[in-house]
């Protein structure tokens, strides 16, 4: 039978069509604007240096689909109730949205929230900062061009020395 | 009952049917028609075809809509298969659905199922460890269970016939209590494994720390390459299906191999209800089933019948398979089927960290770890508790990064994280004690979808695996010191049986007929052309991996019953 010992094996078509399109469907889950609020703040945990921010990446789409999917009733309240939070406080100290807010005023404003003295603003944030984290390290992107995930490493290297890293290209 | 379509036509009759197309009746499969006999291989679930079948095989991390994460609708739905650590979005597929296949828990057990073509071949763990004479002669040694009829050397020869083929990765310890085999080349260790596997040998002469044996291709030998199959490329995707056939599957094996015999047929979607017994012939005659599409009852026929459906399906069908003879079930004259199920006992682990050999790390994956054989009780009876167990072993360094602040200073801290320390685990394999008490059997009231009995489970730890639980964790904590890790920390899951995937017995093999169900060629004391080889044969359970075994015996049955038809005796 001819085949390479090395894993050459052709896959039938499918095995290579997979596309983020064919496998992710977004659920109308947040109203649009709720929608640019989640996007926006993803986007103050991680902005655009001189690679992709969060929300180019659309983690928050991921981070939608996840809580709406995956977490129980409690935790979808604490997040939508969150995100208005998020807004309400934003008129509050700065006098506009969220979204119209500057990188300054945006990362006050979250950086409160991760210290307030009111539980659930502290939970959502951390809830939606852990959400961003994943999503963005699990993004294509990032996999690809900047983690260099391998799916088929093809070995196991028990014993390596430690190398000292150059540091990634972000800034 | 539903409709009844008894058509004892040419075209339902064969020489041989199989029911399972698992790990074991692969292998039925496989020799059956390797013996030329027209085999037809009954499998309730779907079919699913090597690489075909496996939706999720290519899938990327980010490509998968929850990254791996269950949904609420599908844990909530699935209480108990949830459980199972291999059961997440890229392998749910290959998994029983709790609420589709019902059945009663008098004493909590999580039945972790495949109902497919391969059964749980495509999501197992792949360890595959000989049994040693140490378990084949430890009943008849410290009294439980009874006496098994063979020993190790009656399969032996074929532990090395079934290894050959599936492929098997592994070191030549040279250990009695875990004998070698036709390895591969083994998996590589990692440095603090290595001082670990270094430290034990130094403090303790009865104890060993050796790399897994596991059913992976680590270098394709012809017969490898003729089924199709390449050399494992270290994705440890396993349990989604391997697109090169890196591990041993039915899938990616057995059941193909035996269709390139022409000998095969194979008829997915078919729930075994019964067998058929003949009073005046006094043998079984055939197998009915329920069409799991149409619901309409069928039978087929054939001159011997291989029972492969694992461990506590095949009680359910000989149980379910009653006539004027046997009232109580097919074979049943002894009374013992059903009873004295065991299983293991994985409730105990310990991790812990190692601040030596940071300046190395590894690289690449490995699907497979070390593993540490029993060294309790071998040689002669020292606790308080009967029989022991092995245990899982594995080291790690974890890579972590700064997740604290905001901006764009987070961002450069996720994308350079820093190599954390060592972290070691184990966790434990123990061997559970066949008891009468431990039973499953019919419900009288309650029918699974199928129409037929659903299955009462009633089975519980005892007082002698706690003892084992505590003295795991002793000895771990003892080993874990002497190699100088720190952090210790032992836990005890409490989950509940069944979690470990190695039910066993209910009708065991024993030398007598009035105390079990099956000869030493695992053929029914009381009906000739009936062969049980999963682990409901088992008449104890050892502390290694069960499916290894399960091929073995397979194997020798098979070759057993083809010559004993031919001589005219079944
Ligand atoms: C996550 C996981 C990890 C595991 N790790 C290991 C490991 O490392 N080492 C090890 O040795 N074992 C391991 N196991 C256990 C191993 O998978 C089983 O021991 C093995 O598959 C049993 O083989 P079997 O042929 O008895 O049953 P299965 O492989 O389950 O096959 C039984 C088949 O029979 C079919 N069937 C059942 N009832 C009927 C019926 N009434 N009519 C028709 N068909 C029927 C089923 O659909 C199934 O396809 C693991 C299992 C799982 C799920
Ligand atoms: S680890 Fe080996 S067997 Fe498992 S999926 Fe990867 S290549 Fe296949």
């Amino acid at each position: 039978m001819a085949m390479a010992a090395g894993g050459l094996i052709s896959l039938p078509a499918w095995a290579s069509n997979w596309t983020a399109e064919t496998v992710g469907l977004t659920h109308n889950y947040l109203s649009s604007s709720q929608d640019e609020l989640l996007a926006n703040i993803a986007e103050t945990i991680i902005p655009a240096t001189d690679t992709p921010s969060a929300k180019e990446l659309k983690v928050h789409q991921l981070i939608q689909k996840i809580v709406a999917d995956c977490y129980d009733k409690p935790a979808q309240e604490l997040f939508r109730n969150g995100l208005d939070a998020v807004d309400a406080q934003a008129q509050k100290t700065f006098g506009k949205p969220f979204r119209e807010g500057d990188v300054a005023q945006r990362t006050a404003l979250l950086t409160q929230f991760s210290q307030s003295a009111e539980p659930a603003q502290k939970e959502f944030y951390s809830l939606v900062k852990g959400l961003t984290i994943r999503g963005y390290l699990n993004s294509e992107y990032v996999m690809t061009n900047l983690t260099h995930y391998q799916m088929v490493p093809g070995y196991y290297h028990g014993c390596v020395p430690v190398v000292a890293k150059a540091v990634s290209p972000t800034k | 009952m539903a409709n009844l379509n008894i058509d004892a036509n040419a075209q339902n009759t064969y020489d041989a049917i199989v029911i399972g197309s698992g790990i074991s009746g692969g292998w039925a499969a496989k020799e059956l028609t390797g013996k030329g006999l027209r085999t037809l291989v009954l499998e309730r679930g779907r079919d699913v075809r090597h690489v075909t079948d496996y939706p999720t095989t290519m899938m990327q991390p980010w490509e998968f809509d929850h990254r791996g994460q269950l949904t609420k609708e599908v844990k909530d739905a699935n209480p108990i298969i949830s459980k199972c650590y291999a059961f997440y979005e890229g392998s749910q597929q290959f998994f029983v659905k709790d609420a589709e296949h019902p059945y009663i828990q008098e004493k909590p057990f999580d039945w972790i199922r495949g109902y497919q073509v391969g059964g749980k071949s495509l999501m197992w763990a792949r360890q595959t460890q000989r049994w040693s004479d140490f378990d084949f002669t430890g009943p008849a040694r410290d009294g439980f269970a009874v006496d098994w009829p063979i020993r190790y050397a009656d399969l032996a020869p074929w532990y090395s016939y079934v290894e050959r083929f599936a492929g098997i990765t592994g070191n030549k310890d040279g250990l009695d209590t875990l004998p070698d085999g036709e390895f591969l080349p083994p998996h590589e260790w990692n440095c603090v494994e290595k001082h670990f596997q270094k430290q034990v040998a130094s403090k303790y002469k009865d104890r060993h720390v050796i790399m897994g044996r596991a059913a992976h291709i680590t270098k394709p030998q012809p017969v490898h390459l003729q089924q199709g199959r390449g050399q494992c490329q270290h994705r440890t995707i396993c349990e989604r299906g391997c697109p090169y056939g890196g591990y041993f599957s039915s899938n990616s094996s057995t059941i193909p191999w035996a269709a390139k015999t022409g000998k095969m047929t194979l008829r997915p979607d078919s729930v075994v209800h019964s067998i058929i017994y003949d009073e005046k012939l006094g043998r079984a005659t055939g197998v009915r089933i329920i069409d799991a599409n149409t619901k309409q009852m069928k039978e087929y026929y054939a001159r011997i019948i291989f029972l492969n459906a694992a461990a506590l399906n095949s009680n359910l069908v000989l149980l379910n398979s009653t006539s004027n003879r046997f009232p109580n079930g097919l074979g049943n004259d002894s009374g013992v089927l059903g009873k004295y199920v065991a299983f293991h006992n994985y409730r105990a682990g310990i991790s812990a960290q190692y601040d030596g050999n940071l300046d190395s790390t590894t690289d690449g994956r490995r699907p497979n770890s070390p593993y540490i054989p029993r060294f309790r009780n071998v040689h002669k009876q020292e606790t308080d508790f009967l029989r022991g167990y092995a245990a899982g072993f594995s080291a790690g360094r974890s890579s972590r990064s700064n997740q604290e602040g905001i901006g764009a200073d987070l961002k450069q801290n996720l994308l350079n994280p820093e190599l954390g320390g060592w972290y070691v685990g184990s966790h434990m394999m123990g061997e559970t004690i066949p008891k009468e008490t431990n039973y499953v059997a019919l419900d009288k009231a309650q029918k699974d979808p199928f129409g037929i009995p659903q299955l009462k489970i009633s089975i519980a730890y005892d007082d002698n695996d706690e003892k084992m639980i505590k003295d795991y964790q002793e000895q771990m904590t003892e080993m874990f010191t002497a190699a100088g890790f720190t952090n210790i920390r032992v836990r005890d899951d409490h989950r509940n049986p069944g979690l470990d995937i190695h039910e066993m017995g209910g009708v065991r093999m024993g030398k007598d007929s009035k105390t079990s169900m099956l000869n030493k060629w695992n053929q029914l004391h009381a009906v000739k052309n009936v062969f049980v080889t999963d682990g409901s044969s088992m008449t104890s359970t050892s502390t290694q991996n069960p499916s290894l075994t399960y091929m073995a015996m397979s194997a020798r049955s098979v070759d057993y019953a083809v010559k004993a038809m031919k001589k005219g005796l079944v």
